[in-house]
């Protein structure tokens, strides 16, 4: 039986009445995995041997219906700077080439509790800096729809591992958009959770004002079983909160905002199509649509390219080749520090270091640095005046369809732009998601986002499960494993 | 806001020794961008810096009681270590 592109729903199911078992599944998973990863390079490690024994545990739970929950014997990819203990944490960067976590992650202790297994540690851009996954040092990743195309970025392998179904869903990271953008890319659902909602413990730290750890799957359902496992207050995440959900309508008495400025200048005729479609279908449907203008948006690419750097180069001042990673050696430690930094970073790390650096230097601070906060701070109002009128948000989730492998690399700014739908939602700490709509004419995957306001994530859900329901995208790549 | 940055100040801030090629290559790149963040220099903000939170949900971070807890071991600790010795981190010296 095929079981590649059942719903975890769907799965458990035949699991429990025993008509499959999760190490036929896992087999599966691992063959179609073995069979696409040369054309692809979704991930940079796979977990045969030690987790086909999880599957086959989880085979005797099932058997002695004992079994835990929805994710037991579910194959789950995960991003490679989530650590997993004992087992290799990169960053898809040379500075933890050899980096092997001592712990878990919390969202991995969680899914740990669940019986979920985890086929590998997917490719990202190095560090979770980029939209394309051409940043990592092990190689880039390329799109299962069409292999000249990138996946997106940062989380582009958890996408591609996914779209080509070597794995079930997966875990990604989200500080600009590095979730819902290789999901749209990849024809997938993508959700950043309210930022506080999933502990970032042993997540490693890129922005941590902006950093989410959330799933990219096949359905809003699958996103919603996982988000539901790894999502809970940690006394071992500073920012992690405590607070109940908050109940939004999502039939037709829910209104509709179409953010104007993300349907303006800078988003393809093909992009805006799409929003328009499902706005069609929700005014069939008998919700009140309204356009709405939060002009700050148009700002947010120069607010966030100063606050991530900012933090940034703040976290990532523990490579210093003391503790753990790559060490270059020097006549002093200073010595030692520069070199091992200038040998284990790539060029997008280096670049946005030195931007943080700089914007936090003495004499910039307040110019840079605290503008963009207070910028940020605006932003946020302005996101909560719009949401006392609207209790949903869409955009398009990518200004165009996903770029060919080498169109970007040499100009950073235009790399940056393609995150202007996605950014907004990180500066807020809203939850965001994007769903897949439809084929571009050079039949890639292209989405929508819909945003909400903060803790409603089990809303947004719901609404965006209704969308994808009328939406009925449900298509895959035909050509990943040619 | 200035666009005037020394990357070689910038590096030594950063702990990272740059060649004279990244050096070119970098300030280039990231004049572009600064000139892209200069739109940030126009906007009238009425917000003070002491206002804003850390946390965009506007939430103070919220800290552990000073007690004692399992952690990793001394040698969990070390096991990433590039060069560990006796118990310790090993590093050059920091004086030549």
């Amino acid at each position: 039986m095929e079981l590649l592109n059942l719903s975890i729903r769907e799965l458990n199911k035949l699991f429990v009445n025993k008509k499959a078992k999760p190490s036929e599944l896992y087999s599966e998973i691992f063959d179609r995995s073995a069979s696409s990863e040369a054309a692809l390079h979704a991930h940079l490690s796979l977990f045969e041997e030690t987790n086909l024994e999880k599957a086959k545990n989880s085979d005797e739970r099932f058997s002695n219906s004992e079994n835990v929950g929805l994710l037991d014997g579910i194959p789950l990819a995960i991003k490679d700077n989530i650590n997993i203990k004992n087992e290799k944490t990169t960053c898809s960067s040379k500075m933890l080439s050899n980096f092997v976590s001592p712990y878990n992650a919390t969202v991995i202790s969680k899914l740990d509790t669940e019986q979920a297994i985890y086929t590998g540690k997917t490719n990202l851009d190095e560090f979770a800096m980029g939209s394309s996954t051409e940043n990592s040092a092990f190689g880039l990743t390329r799109n299962p729809w069409n292999t000249d195309y990138v996946p997106g970025g940062s989380s582009g392998g958890s996408a591609a591992s996914v779209a080509s179904r070597s794995s079930i869903a997966a875990l990604g990271s989200d500080t600009g958009g590095s979730i819902r953008q290789p999901a749209s890319f990849c024809g997938l659902v993508g959700f950043k959770p309210t930022y506080g909602t999933v502990s970032r413990y042993g997540l490693v730290a890129f922005a941590s004002s902006l950093d989410q750890i959330g799933p990219i799957s096949k359905s809003v359902d699958d996103a919603r079983i996982i988000y539901s496992s790894i999502s809970g207050h940690d006394s071992l995440d500073s920012t992690s909160i405590n607070d109940e959900q908050i109940d939004l309508p999502f039939d037709k008495n829910a209104t509709i905002g179409i953010v104007k400025e993300l349907m303006e200048d800078g988003i393809s005729e093909e992009s805006k199509k799409e929003v328009d479609k499902v706005i069609d279908i929700l005014k069939q449907k008998g919700y009140n649509i309204k356009e709405v203008s939060l002009p700050l948006i148009k700002l947010s690419i120069s607010i966030y390219y100063l606050i991530a750097p900012a933090e940034c180069s703040a976290n990532l001042a523990r490579f210093d080749g003391v503790r753990y990673g790559l060490r270059v050696d020097g006549k002093t430690s200073y010595e030692m520090m520069e070199n091992t930094r200038a040998e284990g970073f790539g060029d997008e790390v280096k670049r946005r270091i030195l931007l943080g650096t700089y914007a936090l230097s003495a004499g910039y601070y307040d110019e840079y640095y605290g503008k963009a906060l207070r910028a940020r701070k605006k932003m946020v109002d302005e996101f909560s005046s719009i949401f006392k009128e609207c209790d949903y948000l869409i955009s398009p989730t990518t200004p165009t369809e996903a770029f060919k492998a080498g169109e970007k690399t040499s100009n950073p700014l235009e790399m940056y732009m393609s995150d202007l739908c996605t950014i907004p939602a990180n500066l807020a700490g809203l939850p965001a998601i994007s769903i897949p709509t439809g084929l571009s004419s050079n039949n890639l995957p292209l989405g929508v986002q819909i945003m909400s306001k903060p803790l409603t994530d089990n809303s947004l859900l719901n609404f965006s499960e209704m969308l994808e329901k009328e939406l009925d995208f449900n298509r895959t790549p035909e050509d990943w494993s040619k | 806001m200035s666009k005037k940055f020394d990357i070689s100040n910038i590096a030594k801030l950063a702990s990272v020794s740059l060649s004279d090629d990244e050096k070119q290559k970098l300030s280039s790149d990231l004049s572009v961008i600064l000139e892209h963040v200069q739109a940030l220099s126009n906007l009238e903000l009425d917000t003070n810096i002491e206002d804003v939170y850390i946390h965009p949900l506007e939430k103070e971070l919220v800290l552990d009681e000073d007690i004692e807890k399992p952690s990793l071991t001394h040698d969990e600790a070390l096991s990433n270590a590039p060069k560990a010795s006796d118990g310790k981190f090993m590093v050059p010296p920091s004086l030549e």
